[in-house]
């Protein structure tokens, strides 16, 4: 038993419930600092988390918990998305009548299902830790309860949500039936054996469910909605942090549990990626709403992803986890000023961004750092994580031709992508404002959250070698039979 | 007579999962989709027990505990957040929701 494994993720859900007790006793003025203290603690969780070495992996709880590169450098990513969404969210709850600490509590019981999904190595653990992660999310979603549009987007979350959870229970028992086995690892070594039909259902069934937390397409449906109504902080939380468990699980599932299946699959794989592409691209243009804009933008992110799980390599999973840091440090900005331009109550409306860059120019500045790092645009870190995945794609090309329609649907993805990012910019620095608005405050907190997630876009898109050192040794530890 | 084998169960189960899925895609009130996903789920109960029973494998009854105490977490937080729809906007059909749309 090597339950001091787990600490990091002990540590974040007790974080959870001490602030949660610590709330009956603070007075409605200091509900503030506690959530100061919940960023505190999380950031110490993290600095913890480096004295554990990505060494050999390491196993509880009989293997069903595993500790590995890969988990440590997802749990790493996970636990940064959370302090910067926790500041987001002090900054965001001044608008909630109260809750500010139980909206605090519950971001951090949500980062600590993300991190138990990064070191998941048995289907009940993910099943867990999966639904830790969606049921909290549900109440993160609708946490302005007298908003309509929230409470809106948390029921379609609801229902959704439940279905993809359905789905996901029924193929790991499917799985079991076939296998006999609720492990990752069959009884004759790593890799659970894929023939039976039983197996093969389930697995995709297991497919369509994790496909719903990282918005792939056909699973796609609630992102824009859900983006669109959630508070601000949530959405960043989901765009950053549950796409990435998502994936985590899906490099874990496809590569480590069932790679002979993921073999077998890699055309439908393939057609999702192209599709998941085209789809958020195309039906980002005509967005005129900031949220349901990056709603639609995560589900074409979801398929550049997808290239590099396509091409069922060390390499591309690299990427992949490349990417995702690059990913969220811009998504999280991006959220993080549309937490703070817009007054509450008010639709985050791209022409409303006129004038943005009189009333804060940090916040303009941000946002379109953020936005051309989303486009990809050198020197930015999107730019390389999308060469990275590019770069996989094409060499998979050059084996295989029919990785060539993907590459080209991706190259078009992104161009046709440029539209709708730049058209953020232009809002923000060449639109006439209708009405002239008072300039924006930032607090000290949400300033330097915001400050923490552009040096991660400027500092890693011109050295990307320690980020990229980093992924590929997370990667290395993946142990594809 | 043939004797109930695993693959009657998966069939019975299978079938259970379709209902539900049928009840969740078509109907439109959310207390009746709910009470779907709930059909849902205990499809695969069915399928976990009996393949446990069959393969003579525990683990499968360890993951009905786990799936039934989760689905309980999962009514608490969906029912409170349908009344909370409830008074914001006293309807539970889904096609009453259409504040989203761009």
């Amino acid at each position: 038993m090597n339950a001091i494994l787990t600490m990091p993720e002990m540590a974040v859900t007790a974080l959870a419930l001490g602030l949660l007790v610590l709330d009956l006793w603070t007075p409605a003025d200091r509900k503030g600092d506690l959530g100061i203290a919940a960023i505190g603690g999380l950031a110490l969780i993290l600095a913890g988390s480096f004295l554990f070495g990505a060494g050999a992996p390491q196993y509880a709880f009989g293997g069903m918990y595993v500790l590995d590169g890969m988990a440590l450098f997802f749990k790493r990513l996970m636990l940064g998305v959370g302090v910067v969404a926790l500041a987001a969210a002090l900054e965001y709850s001044k608008r909630f009548a109260a809750g500010t600490a139980e909206y605090c509590a519950l971001i951090l019981l949500a980062v600590s299902g993300m991190m138990w999904a990064a070191s998941a190595n048995h289907w009940a653990l993910l099943f867990v830790s999966v639904e830790l992660m969606t049921v909290t999310f549900y109440v993160l979603v609708s946490f302005e309860r007298t908003r309509m549009p929230s409470l809106e987007a948390g029921v379609k979350y609801l229902i959704l949500g439940a279905l993809a959870s359905a789905f996901l229970v029924y193929g790991v028992a499917l799985v079991f039936g076939g296998t006999g086995t609720l492990g990752f690892a069959g009884d004759s070594g790593p890799g659970l054996g894929t023939g039976s039909v039983l197996v093969r259902v389930g697995l995709a069934l297991v497919l369509a469910g994790l496909g719903f937390k990282i918005g792939m397409v056909p699973c796609q449906f609630w992102a824009p909605d859900v983006y669109q109504g959630a508070p601000a902080p949530t959405a960043a939380l989901l765009a950053a942090g549950s796409k990435a468990a998502g994936f985590a699980l899906l490099l874990r599932v496809l590569l480590e549990a069932a790679p002979d299946w993921a073999l077998e699959m890699r055309p439908v794989l393939m057609l999702i990626a192209g599709a998941s592409i085209l789809y958020g691209n195309l039906c980002a243009i005509p967005q005129r709403n900031l949220k349901r804009l990056l709603g639609y933008s995560s589900i074409a992110h979801a398929g550049y992803m997808l290239l590099g799980i396509v091409v069922l390599e060390r390499a591309g999973a690299a990427a992949i986890l490349f990417y995702l840091a690059g990913y969220a440090c811009a998504v999280l900005a991006a959220f993080l000023v549309a937490a703070l331009a817009f007054d509450p109550g008010e639709p985050e409306e791209i022409p409303a961004l006129a004038g943005l860059h009189r009333r804060s120019p940090y916040l303009a500045a941000a946002l379109a750092l953020s936005m051309i790092s989303l486009a990809g645009i050198p020197p930015l870190v999107g730019f390389f994580g999308k060469f990275l995945l590019l770069k996989g794609v094409v060499l998979a090309a050059f084996d295989s031709r029919s990785f060539g329609w993907l590459a080209g649907v991706a190259l078009a993805g992104i161009v046709t992508s440029f539209y709708y990012y730049f058209g953020v910019v232009r809002a923000i620095y060449w639109s006439a404002p209708a009405a002239e608005r008072p300039p924006i405050a930032v607090s000290r907190v949400a300033g330097a959250a915001l400050g923490a997630c552009l040096v991660g876009i400027v500092a890693a898109g011109v050295f990307p070698s320690p980020l990229l050192e980093a992924a590929r040794l997370a990667a290395g530890a993946l142990r594809i039979p | 007579m043939t004797p109930v084998g695993l693959p009657h169960y998966l069939v019975l189960s299978a079938l259970l999962f379709s209902l539900g899925l049928l009840g969740v895609v078509l109907r439109r009130n959310l207390l009746i989709v709910f009470i779907s996903l709930e059909l849902m789920l205990n499809a695969a109960n069915i399928a976990l027990v009996a393949s446990a029973r069959f393969l003579n494998r525990i683990g499968g009854q360890e993951m009905v505990f786990v799936v039934i105490a989760v689905a309980a977490a999962e009514v608490a937080v969906g029912l409170a957040l349908l009344a909370a729809l409830y008074r914001q906007r006293p309807t539970v059909q889904s096609n009453d929701l259409d504040a989203l749309k761009f």
